[in-house]
C-alpha cells in the first residue's frame, strides 16, 4: 500500500489570506508556529522570564490587528520579532530606562568555587544581559542571524534596512558580545 | 580574512544545526581565536532561546487574542460611532448658532429694511386697529404705504431716526 502523501502545510501568506477571510484556525495555526520563537526572542532580549507570555501574546494581538501592514516580502516571523522589539522599547520605556533582565538564583556566584570557570548558562545569562544593553539594530540583527539564521536579505527587509547594514549591525553587535565572552 | 568572513556567516546555520563544518572551516576554526570566540558567542545565543519559558498552549492563546481582537473592533466601532455622534451634534449646533444668529443681525433693522406691511406689524403693534372698518384700515395702511412704499425708500429716515416729537405726530397719523 503506498502511503499518501502528507498534506503540505500552507504557507504563511496563505494562512494570513485564510485569517482575513475569517478563518480563526488560520491564527492558531500561526500563533502556533511563532509563539515560542517570539519568546526565545524576547527573552534573549532581556525582557524577564515572568513576563514573556504576556508580551508573547502583546505581540500576536498587535500583528493580528495590523496584519495589512505586513508585507511578505519579509517572513511573518521576521515581521513579528520587530513588533516584539517595539513592545519591548515601550516596556523599557515605561519602566523610565531600567533594563529588565534581572539576576535570579543560578547567576549568582557560588561563594564555594570563586574560581570556577564559568558554566555555560552563565555565559548565556551574560550575553543575555549584554544583548539588553546593545543597540535596539544591532540585537534584533544579531538575534535573527544567531536564533533564526535568517539571511541578511530577509533581516534587511523586515527590519527597513539595506542587507549592508544589517551585516555590519551584526558584525558590531558581535565584537561587542566578544569582548565579554573573553 | 576572506576565511572569517565565510566562516561568520557560515556560523548560525551549523550552530542551528541546519549545516556542518566542511574539513577546511573546521580547519580555519581551530586556528582563528577570532572565529572560535564568535562560534561560542553564536551558540551561546541560540542555546539562550532554548532557556526561554515555554509557551504554555499556544491554542489557549490564540483564543485569547481572537477574544481581545473581537473586543477590540467592538471597542472601535463604538468609538467610530461616539465620533460620528459628536460630528451630527456640532453639525447642528452650528446650524442652530446660524439659525438662531439671523433675528440678531436684524436688531437694527430699519422700516426700509423690510417689506412695508412686515414693519408696520413689526414696530408698530397697535390693537386699536382691529377696531376700525374695512375701509378705514384700507384708508389708513394705503397713508402709511406711501412715504415708504410709493416713493423710493433711500432718503426715508427710519423711525429709529426720528425725533421723539417726529415720532409722535407719525402715531398719532396712524392712529387717526
Amino acid at each position: 500500500m503506498t502511503p499518501s502523501p502528507a498534506p503540505e502545510s500552507p504557507s504563511e501568506p496563505a494562512l494570513v489570506a485564510a485569517y482575513r477571510a475569517g478563518d480563526e484556525r488560520a491564527a492558531s495555526e500561526l500563533v502556533r508556529r511563532h509563539a515560542s520563537a517570539i519568546g526565545r526572542f524576547l527573552f534573549s532580549s532581556g525582557a524577564p522570564a515572568s513576563e514573556i507570555e504576556d508580551l508573547v501574546q502583546e505581540t500576536l494581538f498587535r500583528a493580528f490587528r495590523g496584519l495589512d501592514r505586513w508585507r511578505a516580502e519579509a517572513s511573518f516571523r521576521s515581521w513579528l520579532f520587530t513588533i516584539a522589539g517595539n513592545l519591548l522599547r515601550d516596556s523599557y520605556r515605561r519602566r523610565k530606562g531600567r533594563r529588565v533582565v534581572t539576576l535570579e538564583d543560578r547567576d549568582i556566584p557560588d561563594p564555594a568555587d570563586p574560581h570556577g570557570e564559568l558554566a555555560a548558562g552563565e555565559l548565556e545569562e551574560r550575553v543575555r544581559l549584554e544583548l539588553g544593553r546593545l543597540p535596539r539594530l544591532q540585537r534584533e540583527v544579531f538575534l535573527l542571524r544567531a536564533q533564526e539564521g535568517a539571511a541578511y536579505e530577509e533581516i534587511a527587509t523586515a527590519l527597513g534596512t539595506t542587507p549592508g547594514a544589517a551585516r555590519v549591525h551584526y558584525h558590531h553587535a558581535v565584537k561587542r558580545l566578544k569582548e565579554l565572552a573573553r | 580574512m576572506t576565511g572569517c568572513v565565510r566562516l561568520s556567516d557560515r556560523i548560525p546555520e551549523v550552530a542551528l544545526g541546519r549545516s556542518s563544518w566542511t574539513a577546511e572551516e573546521e580547519t580555519h576554526l581551530r586556528g582563528c581565536a577570532d572565529c572560535r570566540a564568535e562560534w561560542a558567542l553564536v551558540r551561546a545565543a541560540a542555546a539562550l532561546g532554548t532557556r526561554a519559558p515555554i509557551i504554555p498552549e499556544p491554542i489557549a492563546m490564540a483564543a485569547a487574542i481572537q477574544r481581545r481582537l473581537a473586543r477590540d473592533r467592538a471597542d472601535r466601532r463604538q468609538q467610530r460611532r461616539a465620533w460620528s455622534l459628536a460630528g451630527l451634534a456640532a453639525a447642528a449646533a452650528l446650524a442652530f448658532a446660524v439659525w438662531t444668529g439671523r433675528p440678531e443681525r436684524s436688531t437694527g433693522v430699519t422700516a426700509r429694511d423690510l417689506p412695508a406691511a412686515t414693519a408696520t406689524q413689526a414696530l408698530v403693534p397697535l390693537p386699536e386697529l382691529e377696531s376700525l372698518e374695512p375701509a378705514e384700515l384700507d384708508s389708513l395702511l394705503r397713508m402709511m404705504e406711501a412715504p415708504l412704499v410709493g416713493s423710493s425708500t433711500l432718503d426715508a429716515p427710519t423711525l429709529g431716526e426720528l425725533e421723539n416729537s417726529e415720532l409722535e405726530q407719525v402715531l398719532a397719523s396712524w392712529e387717526g
